[in-house]
């Protein structure tokens, strides 16, 4: 039996319950994949970079801090309230009625930036001015759906399942959607590159994929 | 020989201790020209966060002094049952986990809180925020000074015919004031360094309740050199606070003169 060290896996937010159940051995540190991509910049000890998106990782690639990144999963986003419904939102339109308080992710977020395009698809950018507070993660926005402080939020799909019980989910329509691919990348300067791949191909193989599908991730297209 | 070896090693831990604390703050101005932090004044962003942050810590400023100076006045000037636990529970914010401020202000104001108030994500989130962490630092100076006090001037005062209103402010407060200002000085520059409490129970609205130490964080990830400069421009208001912290007692002992022979 070799001893595998364990590895410093930087993960999106949304990934935190999902990740723990594929690989239960690594250390992970779940943020906002910006803030994990500055980190990264700034020289944290990182082994492999998991990104809501294409963009970020692709960043960090084209600037040689990781290895090429690879699609490994798909998301949605969902439109969440409080069970209590106090604003009574029943469909994303209601979004834009005075006084609805509506938390989103900051831009430059992957969720955040999501959630921008899916307002801007529904023809809704005037939601915007609604917005009371810009989160730092998705599980930010979550949480204050959740507690009922906030009236609406956008998260993925997967994080309302994750508060059943206390959110309300609202669909939005598969048009307005924006693609959200999640990539992965070993990081350039980890210290064990060699376990570093081998967990990236482990996230590729069928028994990761069916953790995440019953996660509510979606297959790669 | 002995000793020169002891005097080494006190330098040697001495000079560790000051580059340790020296480094973080002097490479933030190495990495930041002057003229980088005047242009990143003109940020909106920035100038956005300046406003809410002095805004929100004025406010609280102001509620901290209003309530805590007589709160501090009685637990300092009476004995009674119960006081050195009403003393720990002032303080305790002080030694609480910023998180834990959040949670616990939610618990009580959050909508879904004990109080049921719509407060989250206003501005006046931000000012409680700040007032609950950073009253106990004003009012544990205030008690300390208030207790300075010489009982026998404020009963000379009282002898000669001052009712307590009067003596109060004609010499207590005097008396106190470089304890006062002291720890006044210390709760604001807290306050303006609030962070965690402020983005559980406020949020980070730019212009409403993103302060300064709120636009660090949120710059950090999108643009490393305005986080720097924010930064900086933080080191520089608290130096200015600490500095004028330094030259208060002797701002205090004059006044004493002052009060005294008039």
């Amino acid at each position: 039996m070799t001893l595998l060290p364990a590895l410093a896996v930087f993960a999106a937010a949304s990934l935190t319950n999902v990740l723990p159940q594929i690989d239960a051995k690594q250390h992970y540190s779940f943020g906002g994949s910006n803030l994990l991509a500055a980190q990264i910049q700034q020289g944290a000890p990182a082994d492999v970079f998991a990104s809501a998106n294409t963009a970020i990782p692709q960043k960090l690639y084209d600037a040689g801090l990781v290895e090429k990144p690879v699609v490994f999963t798909r998301n949605a986003l969902i439109l969440i309230v409080p069970k209590s419904n106090p604003a009574h939102i029943h469909s994303a339109y209601d979004l834009t009625h005075d006084g609805v308080k509506l938390v989103v992710a900051a831009p430059g977020v992957p969720v955040g930036d999501y959630t921008r395009t899916v307002l801007h698809n529904l023809g809704l950018d005037a939601a915007l001015s609604n917005v009371v507070s810009n989160e730092n993660d998705v599980r930010e926005v979550l949480a204050k759906v959740a507690l009922g402080e906030a009236d609406a939020g956008f998260v993925y799909t997967t994080d309302a399942r994750t508060v059943r019980g206390k959110v309300a989910t609202i669909g939005i329509r598969w048009s307005a959607q924006p693609i959200v691919e999640y990539a992965v990348a070993v990081v350039a300067s980890g210290q064990h590159r060699a376990a570093a791949r081998a967990f990236v191909a482990k996230l590729l193989q069928v028994a990761a994929q069916k953790k995440l599908q019953a996660a509510g991730f979606l297959r790669v297209r | 020989m002995r000793r020169t070896a002891l005097a080494a090693a006190v330098f040697l831990a001495t000079f560790v201790a000051l580059a340790f604390l020296a480094l973080p703050v002097c490479s933030i101005f190495l990495r930041v020209s002057p003229g980088r932090l005047a242009a990143q004044l003109g940020n909106p962003v920035v100038a956005d966060a300046l406003v809410v942050s002095l805004k929100t810590t004025v406010v609280a400023q102001a509620l901290i002094l209003l309530l805590g100076t007589p709160a501090a006045y009685m637990l300092a000037s009476r004995r009674f049952r119960g006081r050195s636990l009403l003393v720990t529970l002032v303080e305790l914010p002080l030694v609480l986990p910023p998180a834990v401020a959040g949670i616990g202000l939610l618990a009580a104001f959050g909508r879904s809180g004990l109080l049921h108030t719509s407060i989250p994500f206003t501005e006046l989130a931000v000012v409680l925020a700040v007032a609950f962490v950073a009253s106990p630092l004003y009012v544990r100076a205030a008690i300390a000074a208030f207790e300075g006090v010489d009982a026998n001037v404020v009963a000379a005062s009282r002898t000669l015919g001052a009712g307590p209103v009067r003596t109060f402010f004609r010499v207590v407060l005097p008396l106190a004031r470089g304890g006062l200002v002291a720890g006044a000085a210390l709760a604001f520059a807290r306050g303006l360094g609030e962070f965690g409490a402020t983005i559980m129970f406020a949020g980070s609205l730019r212009g409403v309740t993103e302060t300064l130490p709120l636009a660090v964080y949120s710059q950090f990830n999108v643009d490393f050199d305005v986080a720097l400069a924010v930064s900086a421009l933080l080191v520089l208001v608290s130096a200015a606070l600490l500095v004028t912290l330094k030259w208060l007692p002797s701002a205090s002992t004059l006044r004493f003169r002052f009060v005294t022979s008039s």
